[in-house]
């Protein structure tokens, strides 16, 4: 047939069926289950397994479904009694070495293997000579258990590694009867996607080590769920025993995960059930301790202070839901009429905002779909596989399996250096003018592959450095190739926040505000400076997140009146005067907006600790406490609002048929859906349904892409004045950049669940001490050598308790306040004129890895262990010149605070070091000192 | 009185002191063939001329040489030659003497092939265990460098073509021309799923030519003397002749050269008879994949093997009297297969574990009544049903086995043990302890062989 479309018979029914697919599929979707092991729909088909050979019409041998094209005319028998004969003698043959586990094993009532002898199985077998035996339940790594007795050898595990995360960690060895699958010696399984072969195992051969031994199946209750993590915002589902979460899956959804999720999706849902989960309101007492109160109470001492307070600052945290954002927002700009209010603090140097020069939406044009069509694809930003990991897999998908071409642009080697066509180092900032050479073409090599269609994109990489000129760079790339922009911002909430006006200069929809509020760094510089009255932190915690951990200790230092809404009792939390308990994502209803615009719904699981609730409630509580009563009891009623009053958002739809009937199942049934642009159809080539019998069976489309502008018929907003910044927005208020601070407040120790940080406090000076409790002895300055204490020497005598600095010859002004100009790039020649006598002296280029210090993974047992020990990455010939190698101890320093950290040496442009953010045992924010920060690197 | 019809052995049967040096091969026309190919036909008449010839793949598979190569996509390069020296079927052991007394005709063979099909590039997978063979090929491609029958602009002409010889590490299932393919990149030498096939995507993704080296061999004479002339011996549907290794109970084994069709009485007398005047009680026609037969009466051609319910294989003709334990015959054969199973598939993994243990049992006095159907059914889930043509063949090996000499396992069972008196287990190879159990059961082929500098007295006629 001329139109891909073929028509065949399978089992007395005719279908048609596009061209090419795969006969396992199609018989799939006619209701037609024939049995399986190897196949699955991600990945490529293998036909190991035999188990779905069928009669198909013509063939003399029977034909593995899973690996046979649909052909016109083709007429098949999946029941026909050669082919039950063959899938029962497989079963057979599978049987033979496999335990009778069962009893003890936790795949039992949700066992592939288990069902399909139930169905096609014989009852008793007929061998009867001793089964193949191995050393059962080998700990192949920190999350994954291997047992090799039950494994039916299908390859998925391997191919999975293999194909999907490029990372063969797990392997078959040995050959014939003997095959197994195991890791190579000393090799372990190290993969930050392993957790997905458990979940493909069809047996009970890998095994999670945190559930193992947790549940039965039939004792889970489970809700649909997202991720909370990151911003890629992989749908999951969250199964819970006895009210508390015990397990986590993916949710297979071709748009968004396709079906896999990254371990720490998967295994970070600990820190739910956490014990140190602050579970009632708090309010510090005139003895300056913490008392538990009732919300009443607590909700009177904060409208009471916000009755009177003038000058209000609200930081929320980019781990909040949509309506979280649009809550804090309201409070914000409608009850409290402050544009104080900001959302971003890791990526705080990061003006999303700018990103609407292009089309209006801060936030991507493109979708994670567009990157499998694109020819071409620019990537400007962190290491994908750190800090949005599945996004790393499309990524890497696009390239390897659909052929798109990819750029890099990075000062540091990254995951995405090896598939890359073209890898463009550059330093440190260095990244708006690599972008400006594609746009302008000046390297013809790589000019010559910039093809159509385009995706560019950005993420914010550095924590505390300004992004502004990367961002231009890149939207001027995009404009000019006609191309979609992709945003990567970090956190599973970030985009909501922006969407929803959590933003100093842009209201709900992108509207530009009335007055430009103050940002994340100038709301603590306004604490720092006494000129706040009241900080509110909902879901934020500066302490650990902000990239200036002096500011941030001279903003608490203030004593300025903090209101915290958190999860736990953070090292911010610490600080505060009163502390509201917030409900965590498996625990309520809400939706979280993905890095390409996704809006997809959480369902609540168990119940919140005590009394914790969700911050958008909390805050319509605040205003309700105001005299504002914004009226909503529930989450539909925050959607009705937004839906009114967000242009953007006036068509999301969150009404999905079938909730009963399919408790997983999750459609957002829009007048968008399906998108002709952005969805693939379900029915659109191999890969498309699921295992039915197998939990995860969920259809594939959650979430809805909020439509863009010129998506939407009569919904102009692109066309709005103003929408546009017309000149590009002032940069953010900076503190000078070579200010001198002090360190930050003496973080609290592992020990110290929740120690008020007594309001008699001063800021902490370079005395503190590293969480590992390695001593922060001094200042660099008072060790360095003449030449390298320039820019950042201090007078006076103690460490930490001077803040003046003695300008170098540089020319760096004098400490003039905070209202310091703009972030600029300055190279370290500049700060530094002393360069020749040492490079010691190195931009910091820092950035999270996936298993850090922060509050979710830390409060996770699972994965606290993975997090690697803290250590500076340098360019080979830097630390030469150092005399510094591999595995040596350095000294790095910067702000008044220093740290001996292990070297590594790395593909990293010359004169800047890479030092991970936010790592056990010492925060790199404690040597950021404003904005683009410049360390000191020495031999200790 | 059965003759020999030497075209391939030739040289080697003629020169039995020198065959292999290039001088000899030079003096006997050698080189002949390949330089005609190059220099006087085009590659089109190269590839009609082995097509209309008829000649089918020596491997085992029968598949029409000319055929396959036609299968080649002409407008994608690079393409490549792969010679399959990697034989492993138990009985056979032609392409074993071909490489060490005659690599040059080999040599010259892949020439003909790359000219015809476009390849500039060629592999010959050696199997592991021919070490006095592959240094013959070896010395061998480094003399044809020499004399300019290699490399660049070869034979004076503007073709270029090279060769890498690439030992393997003993695995039979590498003998499958796919399994080749991944151990020559490097990889576990498992099979591929097909389509694509190896014409198409091949080596490194690249279209390929896979042909054994018997088949590769027979290519010079072809070339220069044509079709019609190689058309004279053999079957309409078999034509040429073919080397059959002969073992067993004969009294000279060896390689012997006929055409097609002779009868398996006839080799049998070239062989010398069956020992102490015995008569044959089973014969295996075509290497240990191939059924049993009961009788000599029979041609030895594609077809009429096929007809007899066997297969002509690889050429590796077993004779068997009647001392012969066939139980014990079943069991070392499905003992090859299981060790030799790569363990991809279901059927062919366990299956063939499984009958091992049944027919151990048997073998070994603790029979059941039952086994002998519960053998045919395991066969039944291999054949047709595996992944390669490896579990197809150990269940048809089994099947005859069981089927052919039922009343031999009756008995075992009945007596409760071997009345042929095994008393002691049998392994095939060098394989020490049952395979599979983890840690402790494979052991690994100790290096015996593989490097053992033994040139093995090949028996001459
Ligand atoms: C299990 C298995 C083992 C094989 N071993 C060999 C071998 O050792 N040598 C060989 O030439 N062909 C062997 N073959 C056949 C090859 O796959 C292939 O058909 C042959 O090399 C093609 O060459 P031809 O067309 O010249 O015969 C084997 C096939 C199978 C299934
Ligand atoms: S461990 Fe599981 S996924 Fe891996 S091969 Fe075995 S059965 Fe398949
Ligand atoms: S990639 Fe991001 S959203 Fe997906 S599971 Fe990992 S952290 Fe969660
Ligand atoms: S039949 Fe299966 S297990 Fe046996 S050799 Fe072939 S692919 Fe491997
Ligand atoms: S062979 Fe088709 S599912 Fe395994």
């Amino acid at each position: 047939m001329s139109d891909g479309k073929v028509t065949l018979t399978i089992n007395g029914h005719d279908v048609e069926a596009e061209e090419n697919r795969l006969l396992i599929d199609v018989a799939e979707e006619l209701g037609v289950y024939v049995p399986r092991f190897c196949y699955h729909p991600g990945m490529k088909s293998v036909a190991v397994c035999r188990m779905c050979l069928v009669k198909v019409e013509g063939s003399r041998k029977l034909l593995p479904a899973c690996a046979t094209p649909v052909t016109d005319g083709m007429v098949v028998d999946t029941v026909d009694e050669e082919a039950v004969d063959a899938q029962e003698g497989m079963l057979e043959f599978l049987l033979i070495n496999h335990p009778l586990d069962c009893p003890i094993c936790d795949r039992a009532g949700e066992c592939p293997l288990q069902d399909q002898t139930y169905k096609h199985g014989p009852g008793s077998s007929r061998y009867i000579e001793p089964k193949r035996t191995y050393e059962k339940a080998l700990e192949i790594s920190d999350l994954v258990v291997l047992d090799r007795e039950r494994c039916v050898l299908c390859w998925r595990c391997v191919r999975f590694s293999e194909e999907i995360a490029g990372d063969a960690f797990i392997q078959l060895i040995d050959r014939g009867a003997g095959t197994q699958v195991l890791t190579f010696k000393d090799d372990p399984f190290d993969s930050y996607f392993s957790g997905n072969t458990i979940q493909i195992c069809p047996v009970g051969a890998l095994l999670s080590k945190p559930y193992r031994f947790v549940s039965r199946p039939w004792d889970l209750t489970s809700a649909p769920s997202v991720c909370s993590y990151c911003a890629v915002g992989c749908p999951l589902t969250n199964e819970a025993r006895a009210e508390k979460v015990v397990r986590c899956q993916a949710l297979p959804n071709e748009n968004v995960n396709d079906f896999w999720v990254c371990d720490k999706g998967r295994f970070g849902y600990h820190y739910v059930s956490s014990e140190e989960r602050l579970a009632s309101p708090l309010v510090r007492t005139d003895a300056d301790e913490f008392e538990a109160t009732s919300w009443g109470r607590a909700l009177d001492v904060v409208t009471g202070r916000l009755r009177t307070a003038r000058r209000i600052g609200i930081i929320a945290g980019a781990h909040l839901t949509t309506e979280d954002a649009y809550a804090v927002s309201k409070l914000a700009k409608k009850t409290l009429r402050t544009s104080d209010v900001d959302s971003r603090l890791q990526d705080a140097g990061a003006p999303y905002e700018r990103a609407a020069a292009l089309s209006g939406v801060a936030g991507s044009t493109a979708t994670l779909n567009d990157l499998e069509s694109a020819r071409t694809i620019v990537w400007v930003g962190p290491d994908p596989k750190e800090v949005l990991p599945v996004l790393y897999l499309r990524l890497r998908k696009s390239v390897l399996e659909e052929g798109a071409k990819l750029i890099v642009v990075s000062p540091r080697r990254i995951s995405l250096d090896a598939i890359a066509t073209h890898v463009i180092r550059c330093d440190v900032g260095g990244e708006a003018e690599a972008v400006d050479g594609l746009t302008w073409g000046f390297d013809t090599a790589v000019a010559g592959d910039v093809g159509d269609p385009l995706v560019v994109c950005w993420g914010p990489s550095s924590p505390g450095r300004d992004e502004g000129p990367i961002v231009d760079a890149v939207v001027a790339l995009a404009r000019n190739k006609n191309a979609k922009l992709l945003v990567c911002p970090p956190h599973a909430g970030s985009q909501g926040m922006i969407d929803m006006g959590v933003h100093p200069s842009l209201d709900p929809g992108y509207t530009p505000s009335d007055s430009r509020g103050k940002d994340t760094r100038g709301i603590l510089q306004a604490a720092a400076a006494g000129e706040l009255d009241i900080l509110l932190l909902i879901g934020a915690d500066p302490v650990a997140d902000f990239p200036d951990g002096g500011l941030v200790a001279r903003a608490f230092g203030s004593g300025v009146f903090t209101v915290a809404v958190e999860l736990f009792p953070t090292e911010s939390v610490a600080h505060a005067d009163v502390v509201f308990p917030s409900a965590a994502y498996a625990e309520r209803e809400g939706t979280f907006t993905n890095l390409e615009r996704r809006i997809q719904k959480l369902e609540p699981l168990t119940a919140p600790p005590g009394s914790a609730s969700e911050p958008w409630r909390i805050c319509s509580r605040i205003a309700h406490g105001l005299g504002d009563d914004w009226g909503w009891a529930g989450f539909n009623d925050v959607w009705t609002e937004i839906r009114a009053t967000v242009p953007t958002h006036a068509h999301v739809d969150l009404t999905w048929a079938g909730q009963e009937s399919r408790p997983l199942s999750l459609h957002y049934e829009s007048p968008f859906q399906p998108d002709p642009t952005h969805g693939r159809s379900v029915s659109a080539g191999p890969g498309a349904g699921y295992p039915k019998g197998h939990r995860s069976g969920a259809p594939f489309h959650t979430g809805q892409n909020w439509p863009l502008s010129w998506e939407l018929r009569g919904f102009e907003a692109r066309q709005r004045p103003g929408i546009i910044p017309s000149r590009p927005p002032e940069p953010p208020a900076g503190d000078d950049p070579v200010s001198p601070a002090p360190a930050p407040g003496a973080p609290a120790g592992d020990d110290a669940a929740l120690r008020l940080i007594p309001r008699t406090d001063t800021p902490a000076g370079g005395d503190a001490s590293l969480r590992s409790g390695t001593p922060l002895s001094s200042a660099f300055a008072s060790e360095a050598s003449p030449s390298s204490a320039k820019g950042w020497s201090r007078t006076g005598g103690e460490d930490g308790d001077s803040p003046e600095v003695k300008a170098g010859k540089s020319g760096v002004p004098e400490r003039s306040g905070e209202s310091s100009p703009a972030a600029t790039w300055h190279s370290v020649e500049d700060e530094f004129p002393s360069f020749s006598e040492g490079r010691r002296s190195f931009v910091l280029y820092t950035g999270r890895l996936l298993y850090d210090e922060g509050a979710m993974v830390s409060k996770t047992v699972a994965l606290k262990s993975l997090a690697r020990r803290p250590f500076v990455e340098l360019n080979e010939e830097d630390a030469k010149e150092l005399g510094l190698s591999e595995g040596d101890e350095a000294l790095v320093g910067g702000n008044g605070v220093r740290a001996t950290l292990e070297v590594r040496l790395g593909d990293i442009a010359r004169g800047a070091v890479f030092i991970p953010y936010d790592q056990p045992g010492w925060r790199a924010n404690s040597i950021i000192r404003g904005v683009n920060p410049v360390v000191e690197v020495r031999h200790p | 009185m059965a003759e020999e019809v030497r075209v391939v052995t030739k040289r080697m049967r003629e020169h039995t002191e020198d065959s292999w040096t290039l001088q000899r091969v030079l003096d006997t026309g050698g080189y002949d063939g390949a330089r005609k190919a190059v220099v006087e036909m085009a590659p089109e008449e190269l590839g009609g001329e082995v097509k209309s010839s008829g000649l089918r793949g020596r491997g085992g598979a029968g598949f029409p040489t000319g055929v396959k190569w036609s299968f080649v996509p002409a407008d994608v390069s690079p393409k490549y030659v792969v010679v399959n020296h990697d034989e492993g079927e138990p009985g056979t052991f032609k392409d074993r003497e071909l490489g060490e007394r005659d690599p040059h005709q080999l040599l010259e063979g892949m020439i003909i092939a790359a000219r015809a099909v476009g390849a500039n590039k060629a592999f010959i997978y050696c199997r592991g265990e021919f070490a006095l063979g592959s240094r013959r090929l070896d010395q061998a491609i480094r003399d044809a460098y020499g004399a300019g029958f290699l490399g660049e602009g070869i034979f004076g002409s503007d073709f270029d073509f090279d060769i890498v010889l690439h030992r393997g590490a003993g695995a039979y299932i590498c003998g499958e021309e796919s399994a080749l393919l991944d151990s020559l990149e490097g990889f576990r030498g498992q099979p591929r799923l097909r389509p694509p096939f190896p014409a198409v995507k091949g080596l490194y993704g690249q279209p390929t030519v896979i042909n054994n080296t018997e088949t590769l061999s027979t290519l010079p004479h072809l070339i220069l003397n044509g079709s019609e002339w190689f058309r004279q011996w053999g079957t309409e549907k078999s034509p040429g002749t073919k080397i059959f290794s002969v073992s067993g109970h004969v009294n000279r084994p060896a390689n012997y050269e006929v055409p097609l069709g002779t009868s398996l009485a006839d080799l049998l007398e070239l062989a010398g008879g069956m020992q102490n005047g015995k008569e044959p009680k089973a014969i295996i026609p075509g290497g240990a994949s191939a059924p049993l037969l009961t009788s000599t009466d029979v041609a030895l051609d594609f077809e009429s093997l096929q007809e007899a319910g066997s297969m002509l294989g690889s050429g590796g003709v077993v004779f068997m009297d009647e001392t012969t334990c066939m139980v014990r015959n079943t069991l070392v054969t499905t003992e090859f297969f299981e060790h030799e199973s790569c363990g991809k598939c279901t059927p062919c993994r366990e299956g063939t574990w499984w009958a091992v243990k049944v027919l151990e049992r048997i073998e070994h006095g603790d029979g059941r009544q039952e086994d002998m159907d519960l053998l045919l059914d395991i066969c039944n889930g291999m054949d047709g049903r595996s992944f390669c043509p490896l579990g197809d063949a150990a269940s048809w090996a089994l099947r005859s086995g069981v089927k052919t000499f039922r009343d031999e396992f009756e008995q075992h069972v009945a007596e409760g043990s071997c009345p042929f008196g095994g008393g002691e287990r049998v392994h095939v190879g060098a394989r020490v302890g049952a395979t599979g159990l983890g840690e402790a059961g494979i052991t690994s082929q100790p290096a015996a062989g593989i490097d053992a500098d033994s040139e093995p007295e090949a028996a001459q006629p």
